[in-house]
């Protein structure tokens, strides 16, 4: 004779094995609703937690983009404002040409003009050599010393690299970094090359030594620095586009930004009102088969046969 | 024979006397592991009428015919198999739990991003000494991680390798137990408490050897004795009669092993010593994709740190050293060594195309890609074989429930079977008084 009963240990074992696996998933989500992650460990859910690791890097690499076009921002505002200025100094000179173009002026008067245009072109090298936040040549290219230097005979030297290079706004987008002194210094003038150093030294030189000549040099000069305006004036546009196209892929980065948080939120972050209820739920089922298990426990046959 | 009213009142009370010790037996070990019920056969004891009588009454009360043991033979095979299953996929799972947690835990990923960030902040100004520095840093600390994930893996490994050697071991002991077992069942009478008690150990035995591996059995059917073989119905013999052979491991040199007794190869396809074997195998396999990420992330910096010019307008020297995860070392730490500006460019050039170049390298040659692919490898592993698990262990707990209620004790039943044999030997008992008062009856005949 063979009866099919339950055994009282596997009885025991049964319940025992129920309860915890009902506690295991009580503290599953108590873990997942005290860290705010949905997954503990890439296993729970290799293919989510896989798009989360590139989302991870993603976000990485984002935050060091948006360090690296700050610096760049930084870099063209300070060639933005050296731009401006120069061109108040080439309109400052422009006047003085003027004047000494101008036949009612005494030689001694040219004199004093020479004198101011020369130094004029001297704060223009000083312009030009500005540094960088990072102490670099700002209008240098990628050169490790100063952008300009002056020869023995007083002439002013391009000394950088022929061009700023490029730096990645991540996504593929990629921004010139800065100008050279080169794009703005020198210009064309009547078909003919020529830079806004040379033409200031050549006008200093001829007022201030008394060239006879001095007065059409000066009259001559005033086409050639009208050229050379706008060759700062361009440049400056320039730097305005770049600063223009930093701030678009700065607005495409921070809307990227979102949108991979908002996919991190809900691949990999713990939905909070479907946690608690679930927990409520495994909480509530819990106590009942603990309940349950008591009140069988307590019902014994031997209790009742006397 | 004359039928005999006290004698047939006697055997009565004698059969329920030794039924209610077998159920007081069973209540007593309703706890005791491997123990399995046991009931009592009875059997009527009659006999033809004496010489010329053939129709005579001639009863002659019951006997204890023998001990039932409540045993299934298939459902032990069954408990046994499925319970192998399912320890092969719980150390297996374990294993592979390491082996993620070895990779996944050392931020291995995160760091190998975090060194290629550094080369991107770079990028912002090559010549920045703070930015070097950094580079260098996020170098020691990815070196430092792949050191960390080679040496958890070789903890996963050494773990694994010396819970399958205890594993033989057991199994060893466990073997030569079976085998003195074997010959005291040979000699056991048959159907006695005393066999069943023997037989309970020998399901014991067997059930704690499939814990290890997967084994199939021989039962002789007279004796009970078993012939064990592991790794399935055609590997080489465990426990033949009262000899057990020796079970032996092999470690190959990276990592994986391997069974054989006396020489002949057990492939073992359950049990914990097969989980064991799955789990360093693909611990070697993991240990060696490890490797080859760490080597092509440290050959795709070094080829690029030589083609370029570090920031004194030196040739640019290798930024790694050793070999493999656990030998990757910085062999420089002055950031000023990075190669960021091309070959034959002067001393202090802030032209990043070398720097550019091992970036583009760095893309196309993807160590993080590899670290991420390692990691997505093992963990999509781990949950495809927890889905298994989950179905092995199911599997396995109704098989142990079908067992169990069929050679459980159950306490109501017993508390049953306590009272019907209580009133049985009343009852007989009764028989007995009522032949007495008979007997009187007749004595006291005037």
């Amino acid at each position: 004779m063979t009866l099919i009963n339950t055994s009282t240990s596997a009885f025991y074992s049964r319940s025992q094995s129920g309860m915890q696996d009902l506690r295991a998933q009580a503290e599953a989500l108590q873990t997942s609703i005290g860290t705010g992650l949905k997954y503990t460990a890439a296993s729970d859910n290799p293919v989510a937690t896989a798009r989360l690791r590139q989302l991870g890097r993603s976000d990485t690499l984002s935050a060091i983009d948006k360090t690296n076009a700050g610096r760049a921002t930084t870099d063209l505002q300070l060639a933005d404002t050296a731009l401006s200025n120069l061109a108040s100094a080439i309109i400052r000179a422009k006047e003085l040409s003027a004047q000494a173009a101008n036949g009612t002026f005494t030689p001694a008067q040219r004199r004093s003009i020479g004198a101011e245009i020369s130094s004029i072109r001297t704060s223009v090298i000083r312009l030009a050599n500005t540094n960088d936040a990072n102490g670099h040549a700002l209008f240098g290219g990628q050169s490790a010393g100063a952008a300009y230097t002056t020869d023995t005979s007083g002439n002013a030297v391009y000394a950088g690299t022929a061009s700023a290079g490029t730096l990645s706004l991540g996504d593929g987008q990629v921004v010139n970094r800065g100008v050279t002194g080169p794009e703005f210094i020198n210009f064309t003038h009547n078909g003919a090359p020529t830079d806004l150093l040379a033409t200031l030294k050549t006008l200093a030189d001829a007022l201030q030594n008394a060239d006879p000549a001095a007065q059409s040099i000066a009259n001559a000069s005033l086409d050639t620095l009208n050229s050379g305006l706008d060759a700062v004036t361009t440049a400056q546009s320039l730097v305005g586009s770049r600063l223009a196209s930093i701030d678009l892929a700065n607005e495409r980065r921070t809307a990227m930004e979102e949108l991979r948080a908002g996919e991190e939120a809900d691949t990999g972050g713990t939905d909070l009102a479907a946690a608690v209820t679930k927990l409520q739920e495994t909480m509530t089922v819990l106590q009942a088969s603990q309940a349950s298990f008591a009140k069988l426990a307590r019902l014994s046959l031997f209790d009742v046969l006397n | 024979m004359a039928s005999d009213l006290l004698t047939i009142g006697l055997s009565g009370a004698k059969a329920a006397r030794a039924a209610l010790d077998l159920t007081a037996q069973n209540i007593a070990n309703a706890g005791t592991a491997g123990y399995v019920r046991r009931s009592l056969s009875l059997a009527e004891v009659s006999s033809t009428g004496g010489f010329g009588q053939p129709g005579k009454l001639s009863l002659s009360g019951v006997r204890v015919d023998h001990v039932v043991r409540n045993a299934d033979l298939f459902r032990q095979a069954e408990a046994r198999r499925t319970g192998a299953d399912a320890a092969r996929a719980d150390i297996e799972i374990g294993g592979l739990q390491q082996i993620e947690a070895a990779i996944e835990q050392s931020r291995l990923y995160p760091s190998m991003v975090g060194f290629e960030g550094s080369l991107q902040k770079l990028a912002s100004d090559p010549t920045d000494p703070s930015l070097r520095a950094g580079v260098v840093e996020a170098a020691r600390t990815m070196a430092a991680t792949f050191n960390i994930a080679a040496n958890g893996l070789t903890a996963a490994s050494e773990g694994l390798t010396t819970g399958a050697q205890s594993g033989v071991r057991d199994v060893n002991t466990l073997a030569t137990e079976l085998g003195r077992l074997n010959l005291r069942l040979a000699r056991a009478a048959d159907a006695s408490s005393d066999q069943s008690a023997l037989l309970d150990q020998r399901d014991t035995l067997l059930q704690q050897i499939s814990s290890y591996g997967d084994i199939s059995t021989t039962f002789n059917a007279t004796n009970g004795v078993v012939d064990v073989r592991i790794g399935g119905s055609s590997g080489p013999v465990l426990v033949q009669g009262g000899s057990a052979n020796t079970l032996a491991m092999t470690a190959a040199p990276d990592g994986t092993l391997s069974f054989d007794v006396g020489g002949s190869a057990a492939a073992l396809s359950g049990g914990s010593l097969a989980g064991q074997m799955l789990g360093l195998a693909k611990l070697a396999q993991v240990s060696s994709d490890l490797d080859a990420a760490a080597n092509l992330m440290m050959s795709t910096v070094n080829t690029a740190q030589a083609g370029g010019a570090a920031l004194d307008g030196s040739a640019g020297q290798p930024l790694f050293s050793g070999s493999g995860a656990a030998g990757m070392a910085l062999a420089f730490t002055n950031g000023a060594k990075l190669a960021t500006a091309p070959a034959g460019a002067p001393a202090g050039s802030r032209d990043p195309g070398n720097l550019d170049a091992l970036r583009a390298a760095l893309t196309s040659a993807d160590p993080t890609g590899a670290a991420d692919r390692l990691l997505f490898d093992i963990s999509s592993t781990i949950s495809s074989r927890k889905v298994t698990q989950g179905a092995l262990k199911a599997i396995a707990s109704n098989a142990r429930t079908a067992l169990e209620a069929q050679s459980g004790v159950d306490l109501d039943a017993e508390a049953v079977n306590l009272l019907r044999f209580q009133q049985a030997f009343q009852a007989s008992g009764k028989a007995m008084q009522v032949a007495g008062t008979i007997f009187d009856t007749l004595i006291n005949l005037r």
